[in-house]
């Protein structure tokens, strides 16, 4: 489970992040919706133990990131695409995110055939669309078959078969157990995949619970977005 | 066994890097040639009978005469061990960095900073093994019979000094790349520093201080009190101890700024 705690985060004068509070459950696809920087990354970048919290805590099964033990095995996170040198090929980069987690190497074929890279394995990153680059990200998240999945903006640039195909993947994921947290800034596809939202505009959680309590009171998820986040289209 | 695990990775990445391997493999090249290239010059005059115009006569000096090549490498070396986690990718792929993926699968920030120190150590000292005996061969080879005979023990002993000057440039780089996040400004200038003009060096003609300089520290680590640039340097062991508290001070200033900041 990851729990997030009045989360705040202020650069200099400019807060980035007040009082964020919300859990991730597991069996549950939660999904963080907010436009672009209302504070989704800042906060699974926090939970991430990248950047440091002004005030409060974000918790994988109790303890922060930074005192997991195995954190490949408790979390799989994919941030910013790949992570990926853009001169690595993509098997290479797979490889040493193994052994850092000291996840045996015969996983890294396997993720590569999971999320349909294994004909793009010796081929430099720098050549992959976005597309390849978010696959390669998943791949590397799923490399320590992990508890918990947390996924910056997992559907952005796939194909129409790519976004059914992670939804499908995510979905499943949940279903054995497993906590996914992804954010996103497109309500579409979430309405698809999530379970739980938690809606974050400005800094500040406006809404949190299932999707169908969220959404009550508006025609559809996108109103409720609009209406929620007090915003015309970005 | 975490850091095993750390450094596992970190070896993976620097060999698999192809930056690494080009300027590994291009300061071997770069090496021998001018180690060729300074033998010839003595060969040509030892066949000319003109021995005043060259300082030297020893394979050993025209061979550790191609020492700042090296240097380059190992600057190279230790900056890109860090710079290459903070390269953007291209928008086109989510403009991430690798630093991210690097600290999300290793949280403990001083053991990646000093599985990356040790990394670089083995990759210059990788790269002395295969450049300073190439250099020497060569350089023996060319000037031929007529080489004035030198112990194996003094030669290994300043082909150590050379390997020790090249990585302990390397720790240099690889920490103040970490403090500056980039690989920019620090290769301009260390390279610089290394190759064109010494900033130290020109500091020491106003000032004897400049000698506990870090480059200048460890330069008797290579360098003959016979090359005139080194006149007044502090002698190997001091030298060599005076730049690895430089290069070890350096690298704790870079780990607590890691460790602290948002990556």
């Amino acid at each position: 489970m990851i729990s997030i705690d009045r989360l705040s985060k202020r650069h200099g004068a400019r807060t980035v992040l007040s009082d964020v509070t919300f859990d991730a459950q597991p069996g549950r696809v939660t999904a963080f919706l907010g436009p672009n920087g209302a504070g989704k990354s800042s906060t699974l970048r926090i939970l991430l133990g990248l950047d440091r919290a002004t005030s409060g805590s974000a918790l994988v099964d109790g303890v922060p990131y930074r005192a997991l033990r195995h954190p490949a095995r408790a979390v799989g996170a994919m941030l910013d695409g790949s992570g990926a040198h853009r001169s690595r090929t993509a098997r290479n980069h797979l490889a040493w995110v193994a052994a850092a987690g000291g996840i045996p190497r015969r996983r890294v074929d396997e993720v590569l055939a999971e999320v349909g890279l294994w004909e793009a394995r010796r081929a430099r990153v720098s050549t992959f669309s976005l597309g390849m680059g978010q696959r390669l990200g998943l791949a590397a998240a799923l490399l320590g078959e992990p508890a918990a999945l947390v996924l910056d903006e997992p559907v952005n640039g796939l194909d129409p078969e790519g976004i059914r195909w992670i939804r499908r993947l995510l979905r499943g994921y949940a279903d054995d157990g497993g906590t996914v947290l992804l954010s996103s800034h497109l309500m579409g596809e979430v309405a698809e995949i999530a379970d739980d939202l938690v809606v974050i505009a400005g800094g500040r959680v406006v809404r949190s619970g299932p999707l169908s309590e969220v959404s009550a009171g508006y025609d559809n998820l996108e109103d409720a977005f609009f209406g929620l986040t007090g915003g015309s289209a970005r | 066994m975490r850091f095993a695990r750390i450094l596992h990775a970190e070896l993976r990445k620097a060999l698999t890097l192809p930056a690494t391997l080009v300027a590994a493999g291009t300061s071997v090249a770069a090496s021998v040639a001018l180690a060729a290239y300074n033998a010839g010059g003595v060969r040509a005059a030892i066949d000319s009978g003109r021995l005043d115009t060259v300082g030297y006569t020893s394979p050993v000096e025209a061979a550790l005469s191609a020492t700042p090549l090296g240097t380059v490498g190992a600057v190279i070396l230790g900056v890109v061990a860090i710079s290459s986690e903070y390269a953007v990718n291209s928008t086109d792929a989510g403009g991430g960095r690798q630093v991210a993926a690097t600290l999300a699968a290793a949280p403990g920030r001083v053991a990646v900073l000093g599985a990356k120190a040790i990394t670089v150590v083995l990759l210059v000292a990788a790269m002395a093994a295969v450049a300073l005996p190439a250099s020497l061969a060569t350089a023996r080879h060319i000037i031929g019979s007529e080489a004035p005979a030198e112990p194996v023990g003094t030669i290994a002993l300043r082909a150590a000094g050379v390997a020790l000057y090249w990585a302990l440039t390397a720790l240099l780089a690889l920490g103040i790349a970490t403090l500056a996040r980039s690989g920019t400004l620090p290769l301009v200038v260390l390279i610089a520093n290394s190759s064109v003009v010494s900033f130290s060096f020109l500091l020491s003609n106003l000032t004897p201080l400049a000698y506990y300089l870090p480059d200048l520290a460890g330069m008797r680590l290579f360098a003959q009190e016979s090359w005139a640039m080194v006149d007044d340097a502090l002698d190997p062991v001091t030298g060599g101890l005076v730049m690895g508290a430089w290069a070890l001070g350096l690298l704790v200033v870079a780990g607590f700024a890691f460790a602290r900041r948002d990556a």
